[in-house]
């Protein structure tokens, strides 16, 4: 773990809130310790190791690919972590795995089945019961008028109401939430946030919502996680007293403060930098070919070319004979200006603002 | 100049509602055709032993009904195409299962039967009466595996076509085995398999035309050909049309199953 950017009085904040609340029995308590996930070459979480307090809401944030949504797989066991431990209140997650439900970027609703015969979906017992749970359950999400449509007739709002429901009727001790807004319109994702927070505060369980909407993130969460090449790169309390207000600076500042944070290319990991100096430029009218060369270990020297569109090119003082960072990525090569306060990327432009590395 | 055209405006109007009903203008076509073909035969112009007039039918079917024939040969050959059908149709829905969920399965049998499915099933008949002799043995034979192939078919693709995100929901809720598979994986492939019965009851039928034309000793094809060889072309004509009639009702059976079961898809609604 390098660099993690703890906010201080983390542990202390956490048990804190433990102790003055004290109504958070129902969460569970999940630790993870040392989690690897590798798809092929490419590790997506890479010796992960953060603890959840029971009860607490939980936001990942990243950029896509950065191995948040393996994360909250991982979570509820539909994916095995190939190293390190995964704790529910000290034991095995997988002995907790039927207390803990998770909610998809799309409702996954069985479209032959009834709005509360899907709330119903995994429950056994006396029919009449399980259909008088599933009620429940819809009219806490406010749609049990609609218990008996189909779900094709349902807008895309109120099919995560009921996959919402759907996983209360469980009663989970962790909620996973991966994406489960990001398909909605801004008026019905900000509804969706209310009755989110309302229910966690209702049923007390521990969530986890991953998003990539920072904002969201900062509306419901105690502690945001940034989440970038599978390690925590950012590990925020969100103090602000809910419910929450967009409008607050409070509010504005700590959303400016995580995505500023996000948007920074992380050009600080040792190992995945060579120093070189730009020995060619070529290009078109739109794209730039960067060619550095650079000096590896053993003193071997070898060239790589980085891409990047002529107008990033022209913003920095790019030119033959610069001094550069190159930055390996998993897909690319970012490069960056030393001893200035620049850095060129191919894809990214925001981050061309960032701060040098040197 | 109104007064005249008001009174026949209104009777247009009268027309165009009569007939624009769904239910009586498509009926006009056929209507006409019948009308046409007993004029036709009527005056002469065209011989019953070609074409036998349409009443001329109708009165041999009357007939056949009366003397208890007409039921007893088609209970013979719906008696048939049930079996076959239930034989062929749960052999096929069978593999199609197996290969649809295991893949060690579909690599054991799928090859060998696509290399079946190519051999069309009538060309066996010379085969399947040596085998047989012209005994009920034949054609239930002939008739499964007539049905086997679209059953297995659609069922194989159904399974393979039903969401692996709901089969990965429905497994994160607790479903396992029989229960995941019949909430979530049977319902997904539902349409497809219904699409492969409906293709195996037209095969049914055909196969049973076919089967019972060449060798049997009851069914409407046994009856058409004893017709034959009398020139009775009304009867000819009767089985034909009879042959018809029950491929069109196995149909509609097949589109009320589609009705039932599948109520919650709106493309099949609409069809």
């Amino acid at each position: 773990m390098k660099r993690i950017e703890q906010s201080p009085g983390l542990q202390a904040g956490v048990t804190q809130r433990d102790k003055t609340m004290g109504i958070r029995d129902n969460g569970l308590e999940v630790r993870l310790e040392a989690v690897q996930r590798r798809f092929g070459e490419r590790i997506v979480i890479d010796n992960l190791t953060t603890r959840f307090a029971a009860g607490e809401f939980i936001t990942v944030v990243g950029r896509s690919g950065c191995g948040k949504s393996t994360l909250l797989r991982l979570l509820a066991g539909l994916d095995a972590a190939q190293g390190g431990q995964l704790y529910a209140d000290g034991r095995p997650l997988k002995e907790a795995i039927g207390d803990v439900r998770i909610m998809y970027q799309d409702a996954r609703l069985l479209p032959w089945r009834s709005v509360v015969n899907n709330v119903a979906l995994g429950l056994t017992g006396k029919r009449d019961i399980v259909r008088a749970l599933a009620l429940e359950a819809l009219s806490q999400v406010g749609l049990a008028d609609r218990a008996d449509e189909w779900p094709e007739n349902l807008s895309g709002g109120q099919r995560q109401r009921v996959a919402l429901a759907r996983a209360l009727v469980h009663r989970p001790r962790l909620l996973l939430l991966d994406e489960p807004l990001g398909a909605l319109d801004a008026l019905t994702r900000i509804e969706m946030h209310r009755l989110i927070e309302r229910i966690w505060r209702e049923h007390r369980f521990t969530a986890v919502l991953v998003t990539h909407d920072v904002s969201e993130a900062v509306v419901l969460a105690d502690r945001i996680l940034l989440i970038e090449d599978g390690q925590v790169a950012l590990d925020q309390m969100v103090e602000l007293a809910r419910p929450r207000a967009r409008g607050d600076a409070a509010f504005a500042q700590l959303e400016g403060q995580v995505l500023d944070r996000l948007l920074t290319v992380r050009a600080l990991e040792q190992r995945n930098q060579i120093r070189g100096r730009v020995s060619a430029i070529r290009a078109d009218e739109v794209l730039a070919e960067v060619e550095v060369e650079i000096t590896g270990q053993e003193g071997r020297r070898d060239k790589v070319v980085s891409t990047l569109t002529v107008r990033n090119l022209r913003e920095h003082a790019l030119e033959v004979g610069s001094e550069v960072l190159a930055i390996f990525k998993p897909n690319e090569v970012a490069l960056a200006l030393v001893d200035t306060t620049a850095t060129a990327n191919t894809e990214e432009h925001a981050v061309a603002q960032e701060r040098a590395v040197a | 100049m109104r007064e005249t055209t008001m009174p026949w405006r209104g009777i247009k109007a009268l027309i165009q509602r009569r007939l624009s009903g769904r239910g009586t203008l498509p009926w006009l076509v056929p209507v006409l055709i019948l009308m046409a073909w007993q004029i036709t035969v009527q005056a002469g112009w065209l011989s019953t032993r070609i074409l036998p007039a349409p009443w001329a039918v109708v009165t041999a079917g009357w007939g056949l009904l009366l003397s208890g024939e007409l039921l007893e040969h088609l209970g013979a050959s719906t008696a048939r195409a049930a079996s076959g059908f239930v034989i062929g149709g749960s052999i096929g829905f069978f593999f199609g299962l197996i290969n649809g969920a295991y893949r060690l399965a579909e690599n054991l049998f799928d090859t060998t039967l696509q290399m079946v499915r190519n051999v069309p099933h009538l060309a066996l008949i010379p085969l399947v009466i040596l085998w047989f002799g012209i005994g009920e043995e034949g054609k239930l034979f002939l008739v499964a595996l007539g049905v086997f192939f679209p059953i297995y078919l659609n069922t194989f693709h159904g399974i393979r076509s039903v969401p692996p995100d709901l089969i990965e929901m429905g497994r994160s809720y607790g479903l396992r085995g029989w229960a995941l598979f019949r909430q979530v994986i049977l319902p997904g492939a539902l349409p497809n398999i219904l699409v492969g019965v409906r293709y195996a009851l037209g095969f049914t039928w055909l196969t049973l035309i076919v089967a019972e034309t060449i060798s049997a000793t009851s069914g409407i094809g046994y009856m058409a050909m004893n017709a034959r060889e009398f020139l009775q072309t009304d009867v000819v004509v009767l089985a034909i049309l009879l042959y018809a009639a029950l491929g069109k009702a196995a149909d509609m059976a097949a589109r009320a199953m589609e009705r039932r079961w599948l109520r919650w898809n709106k493309s099949f609604l609409a069809a």
